[in-house]
């Protein structure tokens, strides 16, 4: 099954991080959410209207990126906003015009798609995806293929469309740096079920993980283990401490036992990390 | 929005180049085949049946003869090669591509995208059989003097027309022949709706003419023929016959559009309930 038993709630105003693997169900949900796949059972209300009964009503205010975006390749870029927005509703040509201007294409807008850059082709997706006026925008991997600056540039877009137009974002993504930079909330998937929804904060330092440089840190780690004031140790240089024990009491444990220390310090928990842990966990 | 949308289709069909095969194949196949009879000896059979049942040659190897002529075996396989290669196109294409993902995340129901497309195809249907038709007459005419028809149908008699009827024969043909070209266009376009490759679609359509009308050659099922699609398929040949046997016409045309109707279906069911993944 590709995606099972997801429970996702995307607030107003966030942006919200969807993560996973390759393969980890990211697309599949989206496309549930998008009424593209149908989902065995479950309920999916995009703007309070259910996708599957109201699929027209729900995706009324909704915009969506996917990974490499195509187009027709053999009309203009105009000729192809002109295609899409009239699948949604009447699109006056200054409406158009407005969204090629925002997304930084006017000059080009006319020229055929197949002379597009890769930056060009994810600025019109960009376009697209605007034209019905979203208040929900759907990015399925909106850096795929793009340079790196055309990966800052997305960035850049993305927090610009949040500030200035107010949109939800919902954002599908593998590159955790991307997510940790642009999300206040994520969810992360793993073999098709979701395994962590929260904060950015929280995901970040869900324990005390404190470095430990010691001359051999089994030792050390069986002296606190017996002295009750480490609860977990990982890699080889990691402790997390016990409830209400300092890292200087740590330290006079250590010292007195005649142990050579050369560093103790908290250290925060990239996302990277979090990330790793948790793929880790669900294989 | 309807029309809007119908037109914006058409837009994408005809943006493309390979939607022109048909109509550049049938101009280079007509001018080929004008210029065979022109310069070589190919009317001469035309000649002796001609004269041998009292008519003047010389008033019905015209350029109305001569398209006529044409017209049997572009109709027969070129035809039905270029509508299901629209046809397979029209919804397998997008998938492919990857542009259907991006049409779907729009609030356009399924069913209303399939009409549109289906739409679209038949005006490529009628367009293609349009200029079969004007192509024909026009190169025929460059070479060949305005004249009589003379026209032979396989497995029938022959058929002689002043050059007024025969031209309003022609016509019917080739609004008969309208039909034909949308039924197999639908074909492909249901089995385009299908989990396939574009080539796929247009492929299945293909077999499942030539089968059929293969099927339909072999002397055991020649007393059921009618139950082939094919045979239907074929009633614009009796527009050519004295007088037009209407109630035939009217018969197979009826049949053809319960065709057309559960390919429509089986296309829309089918699309309807699959997914749409990249």
């Amino acid at each position: 099954m590709a995606v099972e038993d997801l429970d996702l709630q995307v607030p107003h105003g966030d942006i919200f991080g969807l993560l996973g693997h390759n393969g980890a169900g990211k697309s599949t949900a989206i496309g549930m959410m998008l009424g593209q796949v149908w989902p065995t059972r479950g309920e999916i209300k995009i703007c309070g209207y259910d996708v599957t009964r109201v699929r027209q009503k729900a995706l009324q205010k909704v915009g969506a990126i996917f990974e490499s975006p195509v187009f027709y390749d053999f009309l203009s870029g105009w000729k192809n906003l002109e295609i899409l927005s009239h699948y949604s509703g009447p699109t006056t040509k200054s409406r158009i015009s407005e969204v090629v201007e925002w997304v930084g294409l006017t000059g080009r807008e006319h020229s055929k798609v197949r002379t597009y850059s890769h930056g060009m082709r994810a600025r019109l997706a960009l376009a697209q995806a605007l034209l019905p006026k979203p208040e929900l925008l759907i990015l399925d991997e909106p850096s795929d293929g793009l340079d790196p600056e055309g990966i800052h540039e997305m960035r850049q877009t993305i927090l610009r469309l949040h500030r200035e137009l107010g949109l939800t974002i919902l954002l599908s993504s593998h590159l955790l740096n991307e997510v940790e930079q642009l999300c206040t909330r994520i969810a992360v998937m793993n073999q098709g079920k979701k395994v962590f929804e929260g904060k950015i904060a929280e995901a970040k330092q869900p324990k005390n993980w404190v470095r430990l440089q010691v001359g051999n840190f089994v030792d050390a780690v069986n002296l606190l283990r017996g002295s009750r004031m480490i609860d977990e140790d990982r890699d080889g240089k990691f402790i997390t401490l016990a409830d209400r024990v300092t890292t200087d009491q740590i330290v006079k444990c250590l010292v007195g036992q005649g142990m050579p220390l050369f560093e103790i310090a908290h250290v925060e928990q990239t996302l990277e990390d979090f990330y790793l842990s948790l793929m880790k966990g669900g294989r | 929005m309807f029309y809007l949308q119908l037109r914006n289709e058409l837009w994408k069909l005809f943006g493309k180049k390979r939607t022109y095969i048909g109509f550049a194949m049938f101009l280079i196949a007509q001018n080929v085949i004008t210029l065979v009879f022109r310069f070589s000896h190919a009317s001469r059979g035309m000649i002796r049946q001609l004269e041998n049942n009292g008519y003047s040659a010389d008033q019905f190897i015209s350029g109305l003869t001569i398209a006529t002529i044409m017209l049997f075996p572009i109709a027969y396989v070129l035809l039905p090669l270029y509508v299901s290669l629209v046809g397979g196109d029209l919804v397998a294409k997008e998938a492919e591509d990857g542009t259907l993902r991006m049409i779907l995340a729009r609030p356009i129901s399924r069913f209303r995208l399939l009409m549109i497309k289906w739409l679209a195809g038949s005006i490529f249907s009628v367009l293609l059989v349009f200029a079969l038709g004007v192509f024909g007459l026009l190169s025929a005419s460059l070479l060949f003097k305005w004249g009589g028809l003379f026209v032979m149908i396989p497995g029938d008699l022959f058929s002689i027309f002043e050059a007024k009827a025969g031209l309003n024969h022609y016509i019917f043909a080739h609004l008969a022949l309208v039909t034909k070209a949308i039924t197999i266009m639908g074909l492909a376009f249901m089995f385009s709706c299908f989990n396939v490759k574009p080539a796929a679609a247009t492929i299945l359509s293909l077999s499942f003419i030539f089968v059929n009308f293969i099927l339909m050659q072999i002397p055991f099922f020649k007393e059921i023929q009618q139950w082939f699609l094919t045979y239907h398929l074929n009633l614009w040949q009796n527009m050519f016959a004295q007088p037009i046997p209407w109630w035939r016409v009217g018969q197979s045309m009826s049949i053809l559009v319960g065709f057309n109707l559960t390919f429509l279906i089986v296309g829309c069911t089918f699309f309807q309930v699959r997914d749409i993944k990249s």
